[in-house]
């Protein structure tokens, strides 16, 4: 199924994205900047003073220069302490308004993408960005990117205090760098797949998991009790080879870098030592120059540890910016609807190509009628009906409005034309009220209730022990599908486009209810023009005209009486349906 | 390196006692990699604490002028951070198969647990309360195991750091090993307050992501009849309160980042200072001033490890209790040990208590006024709750559940898709032939459905099927239905979701794709009632009616009026 048609951003975007949203506040990076570097420095003397100290305890020198040096030391230490508490303070402010902005920039994109992508992506790969992308560059942003800054400034530094104690003293730390670089060249390149993979493999695994449990019983009515176990142990087999994989690099990637770690250190022992009994560096010299070399691993290996973090905070960016790359799917033309009817001409749609799902299909729909379409599943019903409301346009032909092209509206405009249902039903997180005034946003209470009656819904919705107030959705009151359908329908009653597509919109409710329902929105409706896909047939018995679409084609249109009289297909269902003939 | 391949092909029966009892379980199947891993950390954490003492050496033979003893101490510490090395990276593969040897036995055994359970998990466990042992508790219960490697190593290292100051110097070693536990226990103060503060975040966050959830779930909504810029502004509000939040964990996280610097580096300082008076008289010597300086700040490390040991330990614990919760329930409904004689399964199906009776090699329909009546007397039927029901003559309650379930399946519309290749998620019993397959979906009116999926029956089947609409659903929960073919099919209201020429299709399909064996379908649907064999119409509970469906609507006013309610 077409779950990956969003498209990614590349890698130009995410930079031309990262270092506006950088430069947005340069005040605050600044500061933050200027108090890591700060702290950094501060953070510098105590080796180069621990030096002195030696120095002086093997002179002999008095106690009271000893003390200033403790002194010093301790002072240093306090000045640190704070920078590092401002420093911090202040990256992560600025980290959390950037983080924000993110992601509302983010879902202002989601919530601005085309009709027709939000009808065909489906949901998943959107959901996989809101959830897991959002929470990955959350990481980043809080973290790795502020934890590599400072260990880069706080290396930056260290290397400068080396240089300051003796530009000779650098030169053993040098040998290091090629391991290093080799070695964390060689792991990055293959570290992303890998620990994607890795958790993609333990997702797997967990989510195997919540199936079996959440389809225990059918698990237990199928007996297939054996495949579930082979599925978790397969999912495991699975995880366990990608962490295998990313183990694999680390056996190899750690021991380097930890080596590479030491040999600095010993290098700058050995040869300061041999460059001391030469008189070319003091002792303090080598004893500070050796603390910062270790003093150096710590941020080091924080840059190098963090380096895949960014990665996968890139990719999850370069996949939330992609959303805005989705072209817009309609070029709004002047022109302006002259009345409400609604044609198809001539029309034909295809989803892949070569595959048309509809063969020319003419189609007048007078203002103000009920139109039912009956017809087999799989014969283009919904497609029609998502033509009919403007979502897709069509592939030859054209579906107009008032003489005009659906797909030529402003989107706010052909919402006041056209609006569709379909038997979907989500219930948005909020108050009852919240999710029928969605259909307008300034109606009044009265507007809900008429609504909600309108759909005969009233009865539960004010048996609700908070009424309308009452909070639904994830995480509160549950509501049915077939009330979640009311609810859809009640939102487009309040919203009163001129004409309404319902796709078995009432498919989940109680075929009992269902038509009481479809009696009392009918009245409501008089006057609007509404085209209901029809799932039971008093739906068709019930509306002006009958349109039977069977592979991609009307094969009988007509009032229900006429097309029973010419004994076609629908008259045959429609005798069954009645226990007559056969 | 040779490694220990997971899965195991048998987890085990786990302890489930006490959550103590299942942490012991689960570190004694694999003692060996728990051994030998806390024999690397040991040698590791060691080889880390003897650097600072080597690194003294050499500074006293720098000073002293001694090259060649310069050299070898500079050789020690090199080849300590070789074993640093070496050590490090077994032990990390060590923790690493502890904790997923851990976590993916939990996984094992709560899967065959909940497949054991079968249809009793539902009544008896939140889904939520098992599928956060997959989430979060199987990485506590992984962390549990990995932190006794590199606890008892850290333990040893601190040991080991112990003696080696207190022989140096007595009353500077007793300093740095009182100091440096003080300076861990000060941050305390700040961690509860960082704790509320991070929850208090974290659940925001999580708010605002089921918010985003929200908004992505009912996008067609919001695109379609509009209400975007409400959204919209609903967002950014949760997404500024999730911001606050975060500063105000900011401001004691930068708190706690500045103590950590402060309180080790005055306890240094002080070292350091009385270090240098104590070198001055002569009592140590600069290089064992440099090693104090070096131990005060490394054992700060394993100091932390022993106390991330204590919380790790604990989030296990709850972990595992919730593990023993679900570990420790058994099925509701227990199996006797009768055998079905051979011909019994094509026999009769009754239902004592209400009379329905499912005649064998026919298609019975079952009516009941209201829709609780059904599900009542399937479930009686499938033994999924206790009756009086007879197979062939056989009470159903002195067989064993997996025979009731190989002759007789009930298959509702609250039966689950599983994700895999379709063809394999049609065919569950693995026993249908390509032919069979093609049937049951034709059977079904869902030829169309795998018409439409590029790969055909190869597709793969996302989570719970949720790619494809309700209609597409049922019809496939059918297809899979069919293909089972079991003795005894019960379908419950299978086509309430399918428009109404498919469920004509379908009505004039399942007779023949049944032909022979014995089905009931519970349905108010006039169409598929008017094609089966017998219809029963049940009212309070007991047979009211039997015979064809035109003749009840004749006969009795209930049905009729259960059957086309509001039809005029």
């Amino acid at each position: 199924m077409a779950s990956r048609i969003l498209p990614v951003a590349d890698r130009a975007q995410v930079r031309a994205y990262a270092r506006r949203l950088t430069l947005k506040y340069p005040k605050e990076l600044g500061l933050a900047l200027s108090l890591h570097a700060l702290a950094a420095i501060s953070g510098l003397a105590s080796p180069r003073l621990l030096g002195e100290l030696v120095q002086a305890v093997a002179d002999g020198s008095g106690d009271v220069h000893v003390d200033t040096i403790a002194l010093a030391i301790a002072g240093f230490v306090v000045v640190q302490a704070v920078l590092v508490r401002l420093a911090v303070y202040a990256s992560s402010r600025l980290g959390e308004k950037v983080l924000a902005e993110l992601r509302e920039d983010f879902v202002d994109q989601v919530l601005a993408l085309p009709l027709s992508t939000v009808e065909r992506a489906g949901s998943g790969d959107l959901i996989t960005r809101t959830s897991r992308d959002v929470d990955a560059l959350s990481r980043s942003v809080r973290h790795a990117v502020p934890e590599t800054l400072i260990a880069v400034v706080t290396c930056v530094f260290a290397l400068g205090a080396l240089l300051l104690v003796g530009p000779v003293m650098a030169v053993p730390s040098l040998v290091a760098v090629p391991v290093l670089w080799i070695s964390t060249r060689w792991y990055l390149k293959r570290a992303r797949d890998g620990y994607l993979r890795e958790n993609a493999a333990y997702a797997d695994m967990t989510e195997g998991l919540s199936e079996t449990v959440e389809g225990a019983r059918t698990v237990e009515a199928l007996g297939i009790q054996k495949r579930r176990h082979q599925r978790t142990d397969g999912d495991i087999a699975r995880s366990f080879a990608a962490e295998r994989y990313t183990l694999g690099l680390r056996t190899v990637w750690f021991p380097s870098v930890e080596i590479g770690y030491v040999i600095p250190v010993v290098a700058t022992l050995l040869l300061g030592g041999l460059f001391h009994a030469e008189g070319w560096v003091s002792l303090a010299q080598v004893t500070a120059a050796t603390l910062y070399v270790q003093q150096l691993i710590d941020p080091l290996d924080r840059v190098l540890s963090w380096m895949d973090e960014l990665q996968v905070g890139g990719a999850s960016m370069a996949r939330l910016l992609g959303v805005v790359n989705v072209p817009d799917d309609r070029v709004a033309g002047g022109a302006r609807p002259d009345g409400e009817e609604l044609k198809a001409t001539g029309v034909t749609y295809a989803y892949r190509e070569g595959h048309n799902v509809l063969h020319g299909i003419d189609l007048d729909v007078r203002a103000g009628e009920r139109l039912a379409m009956v017809g087999p599943s799989g014969a283009g019903k919904s497609t029609l009906g998502r033509l009919l409301a403007g979502i897709h346009g069509p592939g030859t032909g054209s579906v107009t409005v008032g003489g005009v092209e659906l797909v030529e509206l402003p989107l706010d405009d052909l919402r006041g034309h056209v609006a569709l249902v379909t038997q979907e039903h989500h219930v948005f997180r909020g108050t009852l009220r919240d999710n029928v005034l969605i259909g307008r946003p300034d109606a009044t209470d009265d507007d809900v209730r008429r609504a909600l009656e309108a759909v005969d819904a009233w009865d539960w919705a004010e048996a609700l022990d908070e009424g309308l107030d009452t909070i639904v959705g994830s995480g509160g009151e549950a509501v049915s599908p077939a009330q979640a359908q009311q609810l859809a329908l009640a939102r487009l009653v309040l919203a009163d486009p001129h004409t309404l597509v319902l796709d078995e919109a009432t498919s989940l409710i109680d075929p009992r209810a269902a038509r009481h329902l479809e009696r009392s929105l009918a009245a409501v409706l008089d006057g609007r023009t509404v085209i209901a896909i029809a799932h039971r047939l008093y739906t068709a018995h019930d509306a002006d005209r009958v349109a039977v679409v069977e592979d991609g084609r009307v094969s009988e249109l007509g009032s229900h009486d006429e097309l029973v009289a010419a004994g076609g297909a629908y008259a045959a269902l429609w005798d069954s349906w009645h226990g007559k003939g056969r | 390196m040779t490694m220990i391949s997971l899965p195991v092909a048998d987890p085990g029966t786990p302890d489930a006692r006490s959550p103590i009892r299942y942490l012991w379980w689960v570190a004694r199947v694999q003692k060996w990699p728990l051994l030998v891993g806390i024999g690397l950390a040991i040698l590791w954490w060691l080889a880390q604490a003897l650097v600072p003492a080597a690194l003294g050496r050499a500074i006293d033979a720098l000073a002293d002028g001694r090259t060649n003893v310069l050299v070898e101490w500079s050789a020690a510490i090199f080849g300590l951070g070789v074993i640093q090395a070496v050590t490090g990276v077994l032990r990390h593969r060590f923790a690493v198969l502890t904790w997923l040897g851990a976590s993916y036995r939990t996984v094992q055994v709560t899967t065959r647990q909940a497949t054991r359970l079968g249809a009793t998990l539902p009544k008896r466990l939140s889904t939520g309360e098992v599928v956060s042992v997959g989430n979060s508790d199987i990485a506590h219960i992984g962390n549990a195991m990995e932190i006794l490697l590199r606890g008892t190593g850290a333990f040893v290292a601190v040991a080991t750091v112990t003696v080696i100051l207190l022989s140096t110097s007595p009353p500077l070693g007793l300093v740095v090993l009182i100091g440096v536990p003080l300076m861990v226990g000060a941050v305390g103060p700040l961690l509860r307050p960082l704790h509320n503060r991070q929850h208090a975040q974290r659940d925001l966050q999580g708010d605002l992501a089921t918010r985003a959830s929200d908004i992505v779930g009912g996008l067609r909504v919001l695109r379609g009849i509009g209400g975007e810029e409400l959204f919209s502004a609903r967002y950014r509000e949760e997404s500024q309160k999730v911001r606050r939040a975060g500063v105000r964990v900011a401001s004691v996280e930068s708190a706690l980042e500045g103590a950590q610097i402060l309180l080790p580096g005055v306890l240094i300082a002080a070292v350091t200072w009385l270090g240098a008076h104590f070198a001055l008289d002569g009592r140590i010597s600069p290089g064992q001033l440099v090693a104090f300086y070096a131990y005060a700040a490394f054992l700060i490390a394993p100091l932390r490890t022993l106390t991330e040991a204590a919380d790790r330990v604990t989030k296990g614990h709850v972990a595992a209790r919730r593990v023993c919760r679900i570990l420790s329930l058994d099925p509701e409904i227990q199996g006797g040990t009768a055998t079905l004689p051979a011909d019994a399964a094509s026999d009769v199906l009754r239902d004592g208590e209400s009379g329905v009776t499912v005649r064998p090699g026919r298609l019975t329909a079952l009516v009941t006024a209201v829709p609780e009546e059904a599900a009542a007397i399937t479930d009686r039927l499938g033994r999924y709750a206790p009756g009086e029901v007879t197979l062939g003559g056989v009470s159903l309650d002195e067989l064993p559940i997996d025979e009731v379930r190989r002759h007789i399946l009930v298959a509702d519309n609250a039966a689950r898709l599983f994700t895999g290749r379709l063809r394999d998620e049609l065919d569950v019993r693995g026993t249908a032939t390509d032919d069979d397959v093609r049937l049951a979906l034709h059977a079904a009116c869902a030829d169309d459905i795998v018409e439409s999926l590029p790969d055909g029956l190869d597709a793969h089947v996302a989570e719970a099927g949720r790619e494809f609409s309700g209609g597409q659903q049922q019809r496939l929960r059918l297809a899979r239905a069919l293909a089972a073919d079991p003795d005894v099919l019960v379908l419950i209201e299978p086509t309430s979701a399918v428009d109404a020429h498919t469920e004509a299709r379908i009505a004039d399909r399942i007779g023949a794709a049944r032909a022979g064996r014995t089905t009931l379908v519970c349905t108010t649907s006039p169409l598929v009632l008017d094609r089966a064999d017998l219809v029963l119409f049940v009212e309070d509970g007991k047979v009211r009616a039997e015979g064809a469906h035109r003749e009840l609507l004749q006969a009795e006013p209930g049905y009729s009026a259960t059957v086309t309610r509001g039809e005029g």
